[in-house]
């Protein structure tokens, strides 16, 4: 069984969110798997103990380098294949 | 290791329509022609807006199509965790996964849901179409229509799919004609993967071999990897990330990564699987590929007819490894509030 955790975000504003995660990378390993410039959303990876840490740090988080910034928790996920497919986010055209 | 046809694992395996289909076939540089029209072949399914729910219960509905083939339909846009959701099953069952109010509304009967915790507030009604005590005149029949189109009425937008063995008579798109029905088109998204590393695999050996082979575990978490874009070379000391590819692994040239999203009927996926398992009737140079589907987060059913639940989330998916030889590893992956796969 996979004892990590998935968790993508999604960053509302502008500025490198990723370097944000280094404050909580002090306390905690947390891998950025991902990062997509153009739709501002990363994949983490973090053991599951310090999920809860890790999405509350997240979502507590609200300026970078006085820029103010917002992080949004779009699935998360003990596999990693399971944030390949996100029925929540399914657009019909 | 036990082999039940691969084929006949698939459809047991199926009680709802499933959201996204990837396959990825290593050493791959041009689709066979065979797995293109397979592909082709998926069909279109169906979004219907603002359907009152009684429509499906309705008996015109039933007899053209709950009867005659196998019809799927999911509530779209629902959350299983907050909103009122329902599904109707190739079987003929209709599920409604309600929140309190609603259910103590309707009056109809159900039973609570296992993922409620201390206070129960949410309830799965489920109602059998084709049972033989449903017939239109039946007592069973006119109080489920009451409770649906007069006691609380529901509509939902609908995604709708129908598979029938080439039966006469009307189709979704006319019988729903006056309703806002739209037909469309699953996504399909092609990539060649160059240089891409891989895990070395061995059929019998499930844990892995050191310096052989890699595990299942290893593959799974590799194949999201892939799937997800993540990168497969980083070092350990890396501040940004430590995932690496599993070792044993090889680089293999090109891979080719197809996925398919929308509302796809098993029947589809497994006229898809039998293709990917014919791909190697001819001699290649892959030793496995994989078929990874993902069924809906929101859905109230999964495997069969076991309640599905949303907790930190909704994950609900198999892959198969299909092997050169015809072996094949089969990985269920379910959260936190379902029953274990079968």
């Amino acid at each position: 069984m996979n004892t990590d955790e998935c968790l993508p975000g999604r960053r509302e504003g502008s500025g490198v969110a990723l370097r944000a995660c280094g404050e909580v990378g002090a306390a905690l390993p947390v891998d950025v798997l991902t990062y997509e410039e153009k739709s501002l959303s990363a994949i983490l990876r973090v053991v599951s103990s310090g999920l809860v840490k890790l999405w509350s740090a997240l979502t507590l988080l609200g300026f970078y380098q006085n820029r103010r910034c917002a992080f949004r928790v779009l699935q998360t996920s003990p596999f990693l294949l399971a944030l390949s497919g996100n029925s929540r986010e399914l657009v019909l055209d | 290791m036990p082999t039940p046809s691969r084929e006949g694992q698939a459809q047991s395996l199926s009680a709802e329509a499933w959201q996204q289909v990837s396959f990825l076939i290593p050493e791959c540089g041009i689709l066979p022609e065979v797995l293109k029209s397979t592909i082709a072949d998926i069909g279109e399914y169906y979004v219907v807006r603002n359907l009152p729910i009684h429509e499906l219960v309705a008996h015109e509905f039933i007899d053209a199509f709950v009867k005659k083939g196998s019809c799927y339909a999911l509530t779209y846009n629902t959350k299983i965790d907050q909103d009122n959701t329902a599904a109707l099953l190739p079987n003929g069952k209709l599920i409604l996964s309600v929140d309190k109010d609603t259910y103590e509304e309707l009056g109809l009967q159900g039973r609570p849901s296992q993922y409620s915790g201390k206070k129960i507030m949410r309830y799965i009604i489920t109602i059998d179409l084709t049972d033989s005590g449903f017939h239109p005149d039946s007592k069973k029949h006119n109080r489920v229509l009451w409770a649906l189109k007069e006691k609380k009425p529901l509509e939902f937008d609908f995604l709708l799919a129908w598979y029938n063995t080439g039966a006469e008579g009307s189709t979704l798109m006319s019988y729903f004609s006056k309703n806002q029905i739209q037909a469309l088109k699953p996504k399909i998204t092609f990539s060649m993967l160059r240089d891409l590393q891989c895990p070395v695999l061995q059929s019998n050996e499930l844990q892995g071999k050191p310096d052989e082979s890699c595990s299942t575990e290893e593959l799974f978490e590799w194949l999201g990897a892939v799937l997800s874009q993540v990168s497969l070379d980083n070092k350990s000391s890396s501040f940004v990330s430590t995932y690496c590819c599993p070792q044993p692994n090889t680089i293999v040239e090109k891979a080719f990564l197809c996925t398919i999203t929308g509302f796809i009927i098993p029947e589809k996926i497994i006229q898809l699987l039998e293709q990917l398992c014919s791909y190697f009737d001819e001699p290649k140079l892959a030793y496995w590929l994989t078929l990874t589907v993902h069924g809906f987060a929101d859905s109230p059913v999964s495997w069969r007819e076991s309640e599905h639940g949303f907790h930190k989330g909704g994950e609900n998916l198999y892959n198969f490894v299909i092997f050169r030889n015809l072996d094949y590893w089969l990985q269920m992956a379910v959260g936190t509030n379902d029953d274990c796969p079968p």
